[in-house]
């Protein structure tokens, strides 16, 4: 069974979604969410909303110095 | 689109931002740089953004490629310097999967960048196989090849290629190792 996969992965035919042990796919799955979630559940910095905060100011300041272009 | 609503926007996908750049360079000091550029760009071209599509799919496109004409080289020399994000970075989640993710975001360093992106992108992210294959400007074909091999390639790095066989017998294995040194250190 191992080298009729190891074949298949060689060859690289694109469609061998058999090639893995589902119970190993639904791990490997669990894991790139629990990393990626890991991240996305952090605090983000307030530097980021600073940021935006600044880049919408200078928006609106520039609508307000050409008030011809509010239209 | 008010700029108002554009940046809501922006603000909600941050986290998302973050853990994609973080999954690219490996490093989440560059990461948040990343990040910080692509929200500048993002904002610079926020006429190109069309409404009613997926805003993840565009900022990730931007993203990317300032990681692809900026970024790499960086990410590289960072990481020789000060290790992988993999081994510093403080956990969030429960205490008592904190090793097995330390594990697996080392392994997950290990794939080839081409490899690592789209897993990240399928895998966790929430993008389609369709909107990954656009980002990547790549065959669908390319995208569900690319995922399997970083597939097979995590669980050999992990050593789950086979969890019946495998795992038991290695075990096993450098048990007796240990045993034997014991003995001729007897």
């Amino acid at each position: 069974m191992s080298d009729a996969d190891t074949a298949m992965d060689d060859s690289d035919g694109g469609e061998s979604e058999l090639m893995l042990d589902p119970k190993v796919q639904e791990s490997i799955g669990r894991s790139l969410k629990a990393h990626y979630d890991d991240i996305v559940n952090a605090p983000v910095p307030d530097k980021f909303l600073v940021l935006l905060a600044q880049l919408e100011a200078t928006e609106h300041r520039a609508v307000g110095a050409f008030p011809d272009e509010r239209k | 689109m008010s700029a108002s609503e554009f940046k809501d926007g922006l603000i909600k996908e941050i986290p998302n931002l973050r853990a994609f750049a973080a999954s690219l360079s490996g490093s989440m000091q560059l990461a948040d740089d990343l990040v910080q550029d692509t929200l500048l760009k993002a904002w610079g071209n926020s006429e190109k953004f069309e409404p009613g599509t997926s805003l993840r799919a565009w900022l990730f496109t931007i993203l990317r490629n300032t990681y692809y004409s900026l970024y790499r080289k960086r990410g590289r020399e960072v990481q020789d310097s000060e290790g992988t994000y993999a081994e510093r970075m403080a956990t969030h989640g429960n205490q008592e999967s904190h090793l097995d993710l330390a594990d697996f975001r080392k392994a997950l360093a290990k794939l080839p960048e081409e490899q690592r992106e789209v897993l990240i992108m399928v895998g966790a992210t929430g993008l389609s196989y369709e909107e990954t294959a656009e980002i990547c400007g790549v065959a669908i074909g390319t995208i569900k090849s690319r995922v399997n091999r970083a597939r097979t390639k995590l669980a050999e790095l992990l050593s789950i290629g086979s969890l019946d066989d495998l795992g038991p017998d290695r075990k096993s294995a450098a048990a007796m190792q240990r045993v034997g040194s014991e003995i001729v250190g007897l």
